[in-house]
């Protein structure tokens, strides 16, 4: 403390002080007739006044000021540096907080570290009384439900639509602790009658009004009453961004739900499942049902790194995020070593004045710290530049709605944990940038040519480097790039281009009936087929890429009492499905209106290759069904297969049966219509009929095109980042080259002039520059090269089936990149170079 | 700057040469360093370039304490006198550096 005081309160004098006391000193030794002491008084005062200051801070703030004042009078350099470091820690961290959103980011509940998702039977949704049977049991503080994937038809007063609902027990916002904007949660005591919006929803449609609480709203044809409205950055429990419409209270019997259960204090997981297999053993005696709760039961975190270490497709997610950031972290060691080799220029620069320190006594270890700290400078004023980049890019990247079928909206905020993230990125480059240069400048001796030669040869090695991890990025990119036109270039089995896709949901309270539904079919197919320009229109179950319904099933052939299990795909359709979405029959006939008399079906050839064990498909019969009760089937038709989750995937067996052979238990129908002219002009025409035919069905008409969209995302985000991190590597690593390839040839400016004198053509000096710099990228690149192939090896988990990482066709077309920016790079430098004029270059020596 | 034939001062020494020579009353920088000499019968040479840094690394630890006045000849001098605090360390010091030069005296003794 008295130490602080006396250093921040003498410390003004100090100077005036010492120096009367040495004068005083020598005085007295001269009137002594001593020797006058010949010290050095500048040391003297050095040494004096560490000991004063404080001199860490001190001596860092006086350097920052001082490179400030140094990096004022070259601003290219700093553009340069700030641009690059910029857009590395700017890519870099937008991709960090990215992934930490996606794979980390927490739900919107009280202590989520407290939550559990319960699954009993292996199912991932069970009805309410199973819910209701496991809260009353007491294992667990308290047990809600919730089914996400639900639609409502929301009437708006003029038209319905079909959004997004989540149905919940009554205690869900109790128990979770859902904390609201306006309003409250659904609480138990409420009607079934309720609802609460989701802000996005609310603004939307009520312009944010905060009075809209208490209003009614008409979904599915039920007046309910507003009760509340969620914050903007609600985060759901699922996750992933996923921002339904509205939630309400569960009523329909039938409506499963995912059941989340809230811990006792200090319960662990493995206890809590422990527990749970004795109320499941009692549920199984109370609730009889074809399968037991007691199997494939399942008690797992759902927040945080407890909820990334228990499920699979996060760890996968976890690999792609992981791979970006690798690859984005390489991108900033380029832009790392631009700056680097930058500062090393300038060095060469400040050799005479650090020459000078040193003679000056001068410690090292304080000269590399002045050096740093131009470094420094830089990297904290690109770190800001990049922070304030990346919450850009993020903000608009939050506000882009995805082609996706699902509303996903990642909430990308900053936090500590991204903060960290930059301030670590910041020290990382702080170091790359300016440990280099700085140690080479104060290592360097009297022999400065020397040196010089050294250093060009270290700023040639930097570059190679660059030039090599640069081939690593772009090979990456590349990859991706080709993985795109190969997957765009799968066919997903059926027309896109002429066909529209209309989603319709149904409203229960009025459709409950399958009659009524049966003739609300019949009747959309007749009048969208009398539509101009609509040649063909079918309905079907489910649409490839939009939804999916896969079965595992026994099917018994009576011909030899063989039994066989077949996985396949399901869907239910009319007869003109085929012919609308332009799937090729290859044996047989499609359904007809007179197949009533017995079940029949229509199959893929995987079907028939798999199952039916070489019989001629058409005609055979089998037999399928619950045990108790099997139906006979009879194969019409051999259709070819389509795609049905992802485009990338293996052919998968395929069975379709007539719509009006099931009993159509589900609210949601398809319907497909083939057009003669574009698609797209028929939307608002479509619209229109289905609206008319029952105007409080939500419906989302859209031309197949863009509905199988999301089948291409994955490889579309992964050839556009990649590639466009490709490219900002290659632009960082090309500013590198020619840096490098000026310098030289300015250095040169002495040899080339004598060449020119001594007759040499400007062919050969052309010659000359360029060679040096395609030796410098080809090295580069091959080194490149080399590493890539043992990098890229990990990818091919992402990549469509038949392309390999290790592609002869991708590496040589990013080595033939390569070596046209080596080109273009060099193209100044050796403009510069036959422009030299021997006579004056020669006279300024 | 030739180096000087005379011993050299021992690393650490000078504090407990400038604090025992304070004990006899407060004195000036140049004082000090020729009170070291005298004493030590000219074999000790305190050059400024130790002596000074010395004084304000013991002013800072409160070993000391310094003000302005005037000296024999009517010019202004910093004065040094020596603090509590800075008699508790001479004697610490004189101690460990007696048992110390004690020990290498027997040591070329034998």
């Amino acid at each position: 403390m008295r130490r602080l005081f006396l250093k921040l309160f003498r410390r003004r004098r100090l100077d005036r002080d010492l120096q009367t006391e040495l004068a005083f000193h020598r005085e007295m030794s001269a009137a002594h007739h001593n020797p006058i002491p010949l010290g050095n008084a500048a040391a003297i005062r050095e040494q004096a006044f560490d000991l004063w200051r404080f001199s860490f801070i001190e001596n860092l703030w006086r350097d920052l000021v001082y490179a400030a004042r140094g990096l004022r009078r070259s601003p290219a350099l700093v553009l340069t540096a700030l641009l690059s470091l910029g857009l590395g820690i700017g890519v870099n961290t937008a991709m960090f907080s990215l992934g930490v959103e996606f794979l980390f980011s927490q739900p919107s509940v009280r202590d989520a570290g407290s939550l559990a998702a319960v699954r009993v039977g292996g199912n991932s949704n069970s009805p309410e009384k199973v819910i209701d049977f496991i809260r009353s049991s007491g294992l667990f503080q308290d047990v809600a439900g919730e089914n996400e994937e639900t639609f409502a038809n929301f009437n708006d007063g003029v038209e319905t639509h079909r959004i997004f609902a989540v149905y919940t027990t009554r205690n869900y916002f109790t128990a979770l602790g859902v904390p609201m904007l306006y309003g409250r949660g659904i609480i138990p005591s409420d009607p079934d009658e309720v609802a609460v919006l989701h802000y996005r929803f609310w603004r939307q449609y009520f312009n944010g009004d905060a009075s809209v609480i208490g209003r009614t709203i008409n979904l599915d044809g039920r007046i309910c009453t507003i009760v509340g409205i969620l914050p903007e950055h609600h985060r759901t429990l699922i996750g992933f961004g996923y921002s339904p419409d509205i939630y309400a209270p569960s009523y329909l019997e039938d409506t499963t739900l995912a059941i989340y259960a809230r811990l006792k204090p200090g319960m662990s997981i493995a206890a809590a499942r422990a527990g749970l297999v004795t109320v499941a053993k009692r549920m199984d005696a109370a609730i009889p049902i074809a399968w037991k709760y007691e199997d494939n039961l399942s008690v797992l975190p759902i927040a945080g790194y407890a909820r990334f270490r228990s499920e699979g497709e996060f760890q996968a997610i976890g690999v792609f995020f992981a791979l970006l950031l690798a690859i984005v972290g390489l991108v900033l060691l380029i832009a790392c070593v631009n700056v680097a080799s930058l500062l090393l220029a300038r060095a060469s620069a400040r050799r005479r004045e650090i020459a000078i320190r040193l003679a000056l006594g001068a410690g090292r270890g304080r000269l590399l710290q002045q050096l740093l700290a131009d470094s420094l400078l830089l990297c904290v004023l690109g770190a800001g530049f990049g922070l304030a980049l990346s919450q850009i890019t993020a903000t608009l990247l939050a506000r882009i709605q995805l082609p996706l079928p699902i509303p996903l909206r990642l909430q990308i905020e900053p936090d500590w944990r991204v903060a960290a993230y930059a301030a670590l990125l910041t020290s990382f480059a702080v170091l790359a940038c300016g440990l280099l240069p700085a140690w080479q400048s104060v290592t360097e001796s009297i022999a400065p040519d020397l040196h010089r030669e050294r250093k060009l040869r270290l700023r040639r090695t930097l570059v190679a480097a660059q030039i090599a991890t640069s081939v690593i990025v772009l090979a990456t990119g590349f990859l991706f790039l080709r993985n795109l036109i190969d997957s765009s270039a799968i066919s997903p089995g059926f027309d896109v281009r002429h066909t529209v896709r209309a989603d319709v949901n149904l409203p229960p309270a009025s459709y409950s009936d399958v009659k009524k539904k049966t003739a609300y079919i019949n009747q959309v197919v007749r009048e969208l087929a009398a539509l101009p320009g609509i040649e063909t229109v079918a309905a079907a179950r489910l649409i490839p890429f939009t939804d999916n319904n896969s079965f595992g099933s026994s099917l018994t052939f009576p011909d030899n009492n063989q039994q066989v299990h077949v996985e396949f795909r399901y869907n239910a359709v009319t007869p003109e499905f085929f012919q609308a979405m332009d799937i090729p029959i290859r044996q047989g006939r499609t359904f007809s209106p007179a197949d009533h008399a017995d079940k029949v079906v229509i199959v893929n050839r995987t079907f028939v290759e798999r199952s039916l064990g070489g019989r001629q498909p058409i005609g055979t019969v089998f037999l399928w069904g619950p045990d108790d009760k099997k139906l006979s089937y009879r194969i019409v038709g051999v259709v070819d297969g389509t795609k049905t989750i992802t485009i990338g995937e293996e052919q998968q067996a395929q069975l379709y049966e007539p719509l009006d052979q099931i009993v159509n238990d589900r609210l949601r129908i398809q319907f497909v219509l083939r057009s003669a002219i574009p698609p797209a002009l028929q939307l608002d025409a479509v619209r229109r009929t289905l609206h008319s035919l029952e105007p409080m069905a939500g419906a989302q008409v859209e031309t197949m095109y863009s509905s199988i969209g999301l089948a291409f995302l994955p490889s579309q985000v992964g050839a556009v980042l990649l590639g466009s991190i490709g490219v900002l590597g290659l632009v960082l690593a090309m500013i590198g080259l020619y840096g490098v390839m000026v310098y030289s040839v300015v250095r040169r400016t002495r040899e080339i002039a004598v060449r020119i004198a001594i007759g040499a053509t400007r062919g050969n000096i052309v010659r000359m520059v360029l060679g040096d710099s395609a030796r410098l990228t080809l090295a580069g690149s091959l080194i490149g090269l080399f590493v890539a192939i043992f990098v890229t090896k990990p990818l091919a988990m992402f990549l469509a089936p038949g392309l390999k990482p290790a592609d002869p066709l991708n590496f040589g077309v990013v080595l033939l990149i390569m070596l046209l920016t080596g080109l273009a790079a060099a193209w100044g430098p050796v403009r510069r170079a036959i422009n030299v004029d021997p006579n004056s270059a020669l006279r300024e020596e | 700057m030739g180096k000087s034939a005379e011993p050299t001062l021992l690393q650490g020494t000078l504090d407990l040469l400038v604090l025992h020579a304070l004990q006899r009353g407060a004195m000036h920088g140049y004082a000090i360093a020729q009170t070291i000499h005298l004493l030590s019968d000219n074999v000790l040479t305190v050059e400024e370039g130790s002596l000074y840094p010395a004084l304000y690394r013991l002013e800072l630890d409160g070993a000391i304490s310094a003000k302005w006045g005037l000296s024999e000849n009517n010019r202004k001098a910093k004065y040094y006198e020596i603090t509590k605090r800075g008699r508790k360390l001479v004697a610490q010091q004189q101690a460990t550096w007696t048992r110390l030069s004690g020990a290498v005296r027997r040591v070329l003794a034998r």
